[in-house]
């Protein structure tokens, strides 16, 4: 009986457009916002945390920007069970390139490869898309620092700066604006809570509800990922010229 | 002829004071035939780690392959690092997961963990021996042995342990014709890994 309504979930409208795909891209934007910026000197992450309750037992690792491999992180936006899912599957996937090619995967790859498997839930199946958003971020050999959105369609793009997330149409036109090529990465991390605290409806933002981090390159020239503590987040709001809300 | 002996080498390990440290030749051989002399048998699996590997080359290297595949994903999920014991139970397991078409390797895990020095060896499908002294590999493992026995006592200082493996090795693998061509050891202690490398005699 069911099975009426099975085949609905991936078949086009009328004018031609996937219903369920277009719900679950409204339910991203919904979710908290993420931003991602593209420098010379590396990737910037700033996001807003989707819930912050003092009851909360905070995990030592974040909800929301994930470690892939050693050379790659990404940021999530929308259902967390559904990103987790994809984020083990992108894991394992970068593991097994490394176990047969003794190499870190190229960054395009592995976006593909997760694109792949949201795209299948959008034509195969009957059964509803993913309802996550990602901003991937890394380095290799091949295009240096990369920054790429994917969305529950399945469609990907590489980006200098991107803002996904709730209220990312004036954070993408803010970004639009202010991003200037040749950025250090000071210049990112400014422009990212920037672009960051104006998605959030707050005017005076406080730290606990900010995650900021970045991946650069060391003197050494080793691959380096940083998350600001909240004294760095509460720095960087200062800077900016931010009033910042102290907890209570 | 066992298909261990294939290619040939020599692993010894020892515990030292809050101390411990691991060498391996560097010979990779065709039966009687020596086809490299920097040949890699131990791994850095993490700061407190090491894992060598002696009996089949290709297995030596799918084998450590894996065992850092598997690393890299409990680092990954459980967001921190693996402790010593942990990482001597899962060779131990990988090792049984391939029970019907076994890796022919004999496996030394070496490290350190809160300080206290942890050897461990298996056979090639995974029975694990938590040694209290030293552990040997490879072809050239008995003959290794008898200078383990001699040289060792307890809480060898680490820098008398990395001359003390340094000696046994050669020694051991000169007797050895497959093992030999060279040696490499790697000394840890909770400061850091120091990494020597052996002149021997062309044989």
């Amino acid at each position: 009986m069911s099975r009426r309504y099975d085949t609905k979930t991936n078949a086009f409208s009328s004018d031609g457009r996937l219903m369920q795909v277009e719900n679950a891209l409204e339910g991203i934007n919904q979710a908290g916002s993420s931003i991602g910026i593209l420098t010379d000197e590396g990737i910037t992450f700033a996001c807003e945390r989707d819930v912050s309750s003092s009851l909360l037992e905070l995990s030592k690792h974040s909800e929301k920007i994930f470690c892939l491999d050693r050379h790659v992180h990404c940021v999530v936006s929308g259902l967390a069970a559904d990103a987790n899912l994809l984020i083990e599957v992108s894991r394992v996937h970068s593991q097994r390139f490394r176990y047969s090619y003794r190499e870190n995967i190229p960054i395009q790859e592995l976006v593909r490869h997760v694109c792949d498997i949201k795209q299948r839930y959008t034509q195969v199946g009957g059964q509803r898309p993913f309802g996550a958003a990602f901003l991937f971020g890394g380095w290799d050999k091949t295009f240096k620092f990369q920054l790429y959105s994917s969305d529950p369609s399945g469609n990907f793009a590489g980006w200098k700066a991107i803002a996904i997330g709730k209220n990312h149409v004036a954070a993408n036109s803010f970004l639009k604006e202010n991003y200037q090529e040749g950025m250090t990465m000071t210049q990112g991390l400014d422009l990212a809570v920037k672009a960051l605290c104006k998605t959030i409806d707050t005017t005076n933002p406080s730290p606990d509800k900010l995650e900021i981090m970045y991946m650069t390159k060391n003197e050494a020239g080793e691959l380096v990922a940083k998350t600001l503590n909240e004294k760095e987040v509460l720095e960087l709001l200062q800077r900016n010229n931010f009033q910042v809300k102290q907890k209570e | 002829m066992s298909i261990f002996d294939y290619n040939g080498g020599g692993i010894v390990a020892m515990k030292g004071k809050n101390c411990i440290a691991i060498g391996a030749d560097r010979r990779l051989g065709q039966q009687m035939k020596t086809v490299s002399t920097n040949f890699k048998k131990i791994f850095r699996m993490q700061d407190n780690i090491l894992l060598g590997l002696g009996g089949l080359a290709t297995d030596i290297e799918t084998f450590s392959a894996e065992m850092e595949y598997k690393l890299n994903l409990y680092n990954l999920r459980e967001n921190r690092k693996l402790k010593p014991t942990a990482f001597v139970s899962l060779v131990s397991s990988t090792l049984y997961e391939h029970r019907w078409g076994p890796y022919f390797v004999s496996p030394i895990v070496v490290g350190l963990q809160d300080g206290t020095p942890v050897i461990s060896t298996y056979d090639s499908i995974g029975c694990t021996t938590d040694t209290e002294n030293f552990a040997v590999a490879g072809t050239a493992g008995e003959l290794l042995y008898g200078l383990c026995e001699t040289y060792y006592r307890e809480d060898i200082p680490a820098e008398e342990l990395v001359e003390i493996i340094g000696q046994i090795l050669l020694a051991g693998c000169d007797r050895d014709a497959l093992a030999g061509w060279g040696g490499v050891v790697y000394l840890l202690t909770t400061d850091n890994l120091h990494i020597r490398e052996l002149k021997t005699k062309q044989t």
